[in-house]
C-alpha cells in the first residue's frame, strides 16, 4: 500500500478543528459498598449525540447524574469546555460556580417531568424561569420567547398561563423540553425522554427531540433502555452492565454488529431496533 | 487511475456468546481495491460473505483483521478503529449506502428525504428542491405524493423514494445492496441508468445483486467472494 494513510483522527479534526465539549476521565461512584457505575472514561464532541444503554441497574443514570453535576462522584474527572473556558473538572469548582454552569452550559431533560417542571408556575413562567436565571430582565422579550418555544415543542401557545398540572403527560415532557432549550444549551442530558410515554407520543416526542437535536447543532447524552430509541436519536452508543461500560461504538455498529456477550443479549431480546 | 477502496486482508469472525460461543468465520485475508469510475460486483453463493464485506466497507462492521482504507477528501483513511465521528463524516461526505430499505422517518415527507442529503453538501435550497423534484419524477413516482411522509406508502414507492435520496448526488463511493430487488422492470432500468451516470461521473461502486441481468449490465468486473472464505484451504 502506497498510497499515503492519514490517521482518522485527522479527518475528523479537520473540518472544525475544535475540543471535545465533555471529557470523562475514570467516573466513579459508589453508594456505600454499591457500585453506581465504575471507571467510566469518554469524551463528547460538539454535536454529538451519545446513547447510554443498559438494563436497570446498570449505572447508567447513576453515571448521568455524576454528568450533569447532580452527584459527587467518588474518584474521577468530569471537564466541561464553553468556547475557550476550560473547566478541568466540574466538581472542583465551588457549588456555587457549579451552580451557575448548569444553569447555562447544559440541560437536564427528566424522566418525569415533575421533577423538571414547577408544577404551580404556569407554562410560560416555566419557559421564562430560566431566562430570568440566566439574568434576562426584559418581560416583554422573555414573554416572546415563551410563546415561540411553545410553538417549537408544539404546545398552543394560547395555553401560556395554564399550568403543567393541567397538560398531558407527552405536553408536560415537551414544556419541560422547552424550558430546557430556551436558555440554549451546549449540552443536553436526557434520562429516558419518553419513558412513560404512550408509544404514539413517544414518536411525536422523538421526532421532535431529532429536528430540535440537529437544528440547533446540540450536543446530547440520552440514557435509554430503548434501542429503537437510541437508533432514531444518537450517533454514538456505550452499552453498560453492572456499572461499567462493556462495549461502545457507532450506534449501528454497536447494535448490528454486537461483540460482548452482553450487547448480543440486549440486542437479541428486542424485536426490532 | 484513483483508488477509492483498497481492502487489505479483512477477515470477519462473528462469536455468538449466548450461543455457546459458537464462532462463525465468514472472511479470511479479502483484499480488493476499485477505482474512480469502476463497478465491482460481489458474486458468490447466498452465506458466502457478500453482504458482510458490503457491512464493512461502510464501516458498519468491524473487522476481526486487516485495514479498510477509503478514500475520503483526497486521503486514504483506515475504518477499522476510527473513531465514530470521523466514520459519520466519511460517510457523509464519502460513503452512500443504497439498500432496498427505506428507515423511515416520521413527518417527513418524501421531497424533504430527498433534498437532505443535497442539503447537507452544502447546495443551495433550490437548487436542491429542483434536483430533488427531478429525481423523484424520474423514479416514477406521482407528484401527489411528493409532501407526504412516506410512512403510509407502499414498499416499492418507499424503496424508491430510498433510491431518489440514495442517487440525488451520488457519492463518491456507492455501496449498493440489491437497491433492485422487488422492483418492476421499468424502474430496474432507471436504477441501473443512474447507477451508470455515477460511474461515468467517476463515483467507485461496489454492490450486490441477485438478479442476473442487472448484475451483468451495472458491473466492470466481478469479484466471487467464495475465493475469501476461510472455509477453503485453512481451517477455521
Amino acid at each position: 500500500m502506497s498510497a499515503p494513510l492519514d490517521s482518522a483522527a485527522k479527518v475528523a479534526t479537520g473540518a472544525d478543528g475544535d475540543a471535545p465539549l465533555l471529557t470523562a476521565t475514570g467516573v466513579t461512584r459508589f453508594y456505600g459498598e454499591r457500585i453506581g457505575c465504575e471507571d467510566v472514561s469518554f469524551d463528547l464532541w460538539p454535536g454529538e449525540v451519545l446513547g447510554i444503554v443498559g438494563e436497570s441497574g446498570s449505572g447508567k443514570s447513576t453515571l448521568l447524574r455524576c454528568l450533569a453535576g447532580l452527584d459527587r462522584p467518588t474518584s474521577g474527572r468530569i471537564g466541561f469546555r464553553d468556547g475557550s473556558r476550560v473547566t478541568p473538572d466540574i466538581f472542583a469548582l465551588d457549588e456555587q460556580r457549579r451552580r451557575a454552569l448548569m444553569r447555562t452550559a447544559w440541560g437536564i431533560v427528566h424522566q418525569n417531568p415533575r421533577d423538571g417542571l414547577r408544577m404551580g408556575v404556569s407554562a410560560g413562567g416555566n419557559i421564562g424561569e430560566r431566562l430570568i436565571d440566566r439574568g434576562d430582565r426584559h418581560y416583554g422579550n422573555i414573554r416572546v420567547a415563551a410563546v415561540d418555544w411553545l410553538q417549537r415543542v408544539e404546545i398552543d401557545p394560547a395555553r401560556i398561563d395554564d399550568r403543567p398540572t393541567q397538560f398531558s403527560g407527552g405536553m408536560q415532557q415537551r414544556l419541560q423540553i422547552a424550558r430546557v432549550l430556551v436558555s440554549e444549551p451546549k449540552l443536553v442530558y436526557m434520562d429516558e425522554p419518553t419513558g412513560g410515554l404512550d408509544v404514539s407520543v413517544q414518536a411525536r416526542l422523538l421526532d421532535l427531540l431529532r429536528a430540535l437535536v440537529r437544528d440547533l447543532g446540540l450536543a446530547a447524552i440520552i440514557v435509554t433502555h430503548d434501542l429503537a430509541v437510541a437508533r432514531l436519536l444518537t450517533d454514538r452508543l456505550m452499552v453498560m452492565r453492572r456499572g461499567r461500560v462493556v462495549e461502545e461504538g457507532l450506534t449501528d455498529q454497536v447494535l448490528d454488529d454486537p461483540q460482548h456477550p452482553y450487547t448480543q443479549l440486549l440486542t437479541a431480546s428486542v424485536l426490532a431496533a | 487511475m484513483t483508488t477509492m477502496i483498497a481492502v487489505d486482508g479483512v477477515g470477519k469472525t462473528f462469536v455468538l456468546h449466548n450461543q455457546s460461543g459458537i464462532r462463525l468465520n465468514v472472511l479470511a485475508g479479502a483484499s480488493l481495491s476499485v477505482e474512480a469510475g469502476e463497478a465491482v460486483v460481489l458474486s458468490g453463493p447466498s452465506g458466502a460473505g457478500k453482504s458482510t464485506l458490503l457491512r464493512i466497507l461502510y464501516g458498519n462492521y468491524r473487522p476481526t483483521s486487516g485495514q479498510v482504507l477509503v478514500r475520503h477528501e483526497g486521503h486514504l483513511v483506515d475504518l477499522v478503529g476510527a473513531a465514530p465521528r470521523a466514520v459519520l463524516e466519511i460517510r457523509r461526505r464519502t460513503l452512500g449506502w443504497v439498500s432496498q430499505f427505506l428507515r423511515v422517518i416520521p413527518r417527513i415527507s418524501a421531497l424533504d428525504l430527498v433534498r437532505d442529503p443535497l442539503l447537507a453538501r452544502g447546495i443551495g435550497e433550490s437548487e436542491a428542491t429542483r434536483r430533488a423534484r427531478d429525481m423523484l419524477a424520474r423514479m416514477n413516482l406521482p407528484e401527489s405524493l411528493w409532501t407526504l411522509p412516506p410512512q403510509t406508502f407502499s414498499g416499492g414507492e418507499q424503496q424508491r423514494v430510498n433510491i431518489a435520496r440514495s442517487l440525488v448526488d451520488p457519492a463518491p463511493v456507492l455501496l449498493l445492496d440489491e437497491p433492485t430487488a422487488s422492483l418492476d422492470a421499468a424502474n430496474r432500468d432507471v436504477v441501473v441508468e443512474l447507477v451508470e451516470a455515477a460511474r461515468a461521473r467517476g463515483s467507485a461502486i461496489v454492490g450486490i445483486f441477485h438478479d442476473e441481468a442487472v448484475r451483468s449490465r451495472v458491473a466492470t468486473r466481478m469479484v466471487d467472494v467464495t475465493s475469501f472464505s476461510p472455509r477453503i484451504g485453512s481451517a477455521p
